[in-house]
């Protein structure tokens, strides 16, 4: 009776220290356990959740604030219905007519200019085949597929049609020259985390504003499907949670990864500047999710300056930071980036999205014109202006395709791969839809922004790398000379120097011309 | 200059060594006419019109040095020529000589003092067409010594691959240039001779300024060459 009754006092004093704790906890944060375990390495296949071209424009960040139409093409590299044939001289026409019956052919109008002839044949045959069926015969000198010709590297990703961005800054040519870098350059992509590795974990999410507490949630990870596989990312380092996972809890630095790198001519998705370079994911600052989960830090001046030593410490040879603040000085953002670019690493920075908010300096930014081999980096839409948001100043050196959704609404944004946002952002739902993030989930995404400039630079520092330009002051010089010169003539406050162009960079000079 | 050289490129050392080759094989040459001038008959006495014909095979430096060597990693190479000649019974010679020099080097990136090369195939082709006029002198001996000068018309090509039609070059150029050699009689209808040639063909580089030439500002075509000749004729 004395064990039941002591059993009985120590349940309810248990419940009683549950409730308290569970009260509190929502009161407190620090009296809530920081939970962030890896509960397994998964194997099921990422959601792919398509493009969200239809979705309003997403406003590009500022401080504080925490899309398929195919080419036509199938994907094919030749035309249906129809190949080309050659007969040998003398081959009667009733000769012609018996092998083409072969493949249920007949010719179509004589062409000008062709010693051959066009053969229709049936749009749901194979044109290869039928070339093989009518080359074999004695009487045809040759037959082939119609292939399509380009007139430079156009990446057969299905959505590479929307990305107007690359050729705003005539990429095709360009990766004519130089096909995505290689896997020697390593990119440190110093951001909110990449979606580089698939699993489950665990997290405890505390209530924050009006948002209750959660408790404890199961997260599914998954990596990006169109930066590729574990190979592609090295070294990767999670400052704000103090580990070796820096998974994305946010989207943005995916995005950003995918500007970079992402996989091209792959026929899937959309296609990246330097999509064979490595990445390295550091992650330096904290998102909305990290907030709720309750990270040991967040991303303050010290942690991003850490992450820049940890990335050039360990190979990066160019550095992505599109992240930014106002406020105060940054010296110790600013000692790092020097160290960095005496390690010999490229350094491209965000010049800043706060134009139209008082145009603030941007802090992280506005040293670049004192360090050779760091670029800070303004935004042009597709009509090739200054984006709305896009920071002007002394400190701003280049400018590159950032998006504007006012010229062209939410196609006027940059096109990439990154998470659902509908399954991340839960909490602007509302605390009736709110719920635990899948970061397994994935869409193609107009967003814009510096942000999405800056990783245009970064990729295309990694081609000329790639190209033989090693010095990053020397990258910074190359980018300056054969930029094209936008707004008034020579180096202005919106431009700097002007758009980003890779091709001439990467032609540079020959002995004459 | 430091030079940061693409691996997917012939290196400045496999320059150095066809120079050398080329210079051991002119050396070899040059003994085999010496042995020939020292055992042949004096030149005879000239007192008729003759019409040769002559091939020959030289190296020209550059007068742009840095611009050559930048690109083609060695301000220098090979010139293959020939031409048709007229002396006269006055001493008095002319001759038309067209011949070529081609190299292939890469595209650079200059910055600072540091030259980055790109990987990427540039090929330089100059083809000079020679009008030279001059005078060989009667020293009694087996050797005739010659010089004279003349006139140029230089084209000038620059091939790069990624190079759009407009980005590549095919221009001509007008130049001069001065000639001085002696020539030696092999056997009654082949003679052999060592030339040299200064020649300056102005303002044909440097006037592009996405250009090494306009980065060191270097303008002339121009070059001195030393030459072997082989004279068929009398």
């Amino acid at each position: 009776m004395k064990v039941s009754r002591a059993t009985g006092a120590l349940g309810i004093t248990c419940l009683a220290t549950s409730i308290w704790i569970a009260t509190a906890a929502a009161q407190d944060d620090s009296l809530l356990p920081q939970v962030r375990a890896w509960l397994a390495d998964i194997t099921a296949p990422p959601i792919d959740r398509g493009i969200r071209d239809l979705d309003a424009p997403r406003p590009p960040r500022h401080e504080g604030a925490i899309q398929v139409a195919g080419d036509g093409t199938n994907g094919e590299p030749f035309i249906r219905g129809s190949i080309i044939v050659k007969f040998r001289p003398g081959t009667t026409p009733d000769a012609q007519r018996a092998m083409l019956a072969q493949v249920d052919g007949s010719t179509t109008r004589p062409l000008s200019d062709a010693s051959f002839d066009i053969v229709s044949i049936d749009a749901a045959a194979d044109p290869e085949t039928a070339a093989r069926r009518l080359d074999a015969q004695p009487d045809v000198e040759y037959a082939q597929a119609r292939y399509r010709v380009y007139p430079a590297f156009v990446p057969n990703d299905p959505l590479y049609a929307r990305q107007w961005n690359y050729p705003a800054i005539d990429m095709e040519r360009a990766w004519d020259i130089n096909q995505g870098a290689a896997p020697s350059v390593i990119v440190a992509v110093l951001d909110t985390g990449v979606a580089f590795r698939s699993g489950l974990m665990r997290f405890n999410a505390r209530a924050v504003g009006g948002l209750p507490a959660l408790g404890l949630v199961s997260v599914p990870f998954a990596a990006a499907p169109d930066l590729g596989g574990a190979d592609r990312f090295v070294a990767p380092r999670d400052f704000i949670w103090d580990d070796v996972n820096p998974v994305d809890l946010d989207g943005h630095g995916t995005h950003v990864s995918g500007i970079i790198g992402q996989l091209t001519n792959n026929g899937v998705g959309v296609a990246g500047m330097a999509f064979n370079v490595r990445i390295m994911p550091v992650k330096v600052i904290a998102s909305d999710w990290d907030f709720i989960f309750n990270s040991p830090l967040q991303g303050t001046d010290d942690v991003v300056a850490r992450g820049i030593r940890y990335a050039v410490n360990n190979g990066a040879q160019v550095l992505n930071i599109s992240i930014g603040r106002t406020g105060a000085a940054a010296p110790v953002v600013q000692e790092a980036v020097a160290y960095a670019v005496s390690r010999g690493a490229f350094v491209a920075a965000a010049a800043g999205n706060d134009f139209e908010s008082g145009n603030r300096v941007e802090r992280l930014a506005e040293f670049a014109p004192q360090i050779d081999g760091m670029v800070a980096v303004g935004a042009t839409g597709r009509d090739r202006r200054r984006a709305f948001y896009s920071n002007t100043g002394s400190y701003v050196e280049l400018v590159a395709p950032g998006g504007n959704s006012r010229v062209g609404g939410t196609e006027g944004a940059i096109l990439q791969q990154t998470f659902d946002f509908d399954l991340v952002e839960t909490y602007l739902n509302g605390p009736a839809r709110y719920q635990p993030p899948r970061f397994d989930s994935f869409a193609y995404e107009f967003l814009q922004g510096t942000s999405m400039a800056t990783p245009h630079v970064a990729g295309f520092a990694a081609l000329l790398m790639q190209q033989g330009i090693t010095s990053p002051a020397a990258i910074e010089a190359v980018m300056k000379r054969y930029a094209t010169d936008l707004g008034p003539a020579g180096r202005d406050n919106e431009y700097g120097y002007g758009l980003i162009n890779p091709r001439a960079s990467l032609r540079g000079l020959g002995l004459a011309k | 200059m430091l030079r940061f050289r693409n691996p997917r490129m012939p290196s400045e050392r496999d320059s150095k060594a066809m120079c050398f080759r080329l210079c051991g094989s002119v050396a070899l040459w040059l003994g085999g006419v010496a042995v020939a001038a020292i055992t042949a008959s004096p030149a005879a006495a000239q007192t008729e019109f003759m019409l040769r014909g002559f091939g020959d095979i030289g190296s020209t430096t550059f007068t742009a040095k840095k611009s050559f060597d930048a690109v083609l990693g060695s301000d220098s190479g090979l010139v293959f020529g020939g031409g048709v000649e007229a002396v006269l019974p006055q001493r008095v010679f002319v001759n038309v000589r067209a011949s070529r020099f081609r190299g292939v080097g890469q595209r650079v990136f200059l910055f600072n003092g540091e030259q980055f090369d790109l990987g990427i195939p540039a090929t330089i082709t100059v083809t000079p067409v020679e009008l030279t006029g001059g005078y060989r002198f009667d020293v009694g001996w087996r050797v005739v010594p010659y010089g004279g000068a003349g006139l140029g018309w230089h084209r000038y090509e620059e091939i790069s691959r990624f190079a759009n039609a407009d980005e590549n070059i095919d221009e001509r150029f007008t130049g001069y240039h001065i000639v001085g050699g002696a020539e030696f009689r092999l056997a009654r209808w082949i003679a052999a001779a060592a030339e040299a040639q200064w020649a300056t063909v102005h303002d044909a580089l440097g006037g592009d300024s996405n250009s090494v030439s306009h980065e060191f500002n270097e303008s002339d075509l121009g070059g001195v060459t030393f030459r072997l000749k082989v004279v068929i004729g009398r």
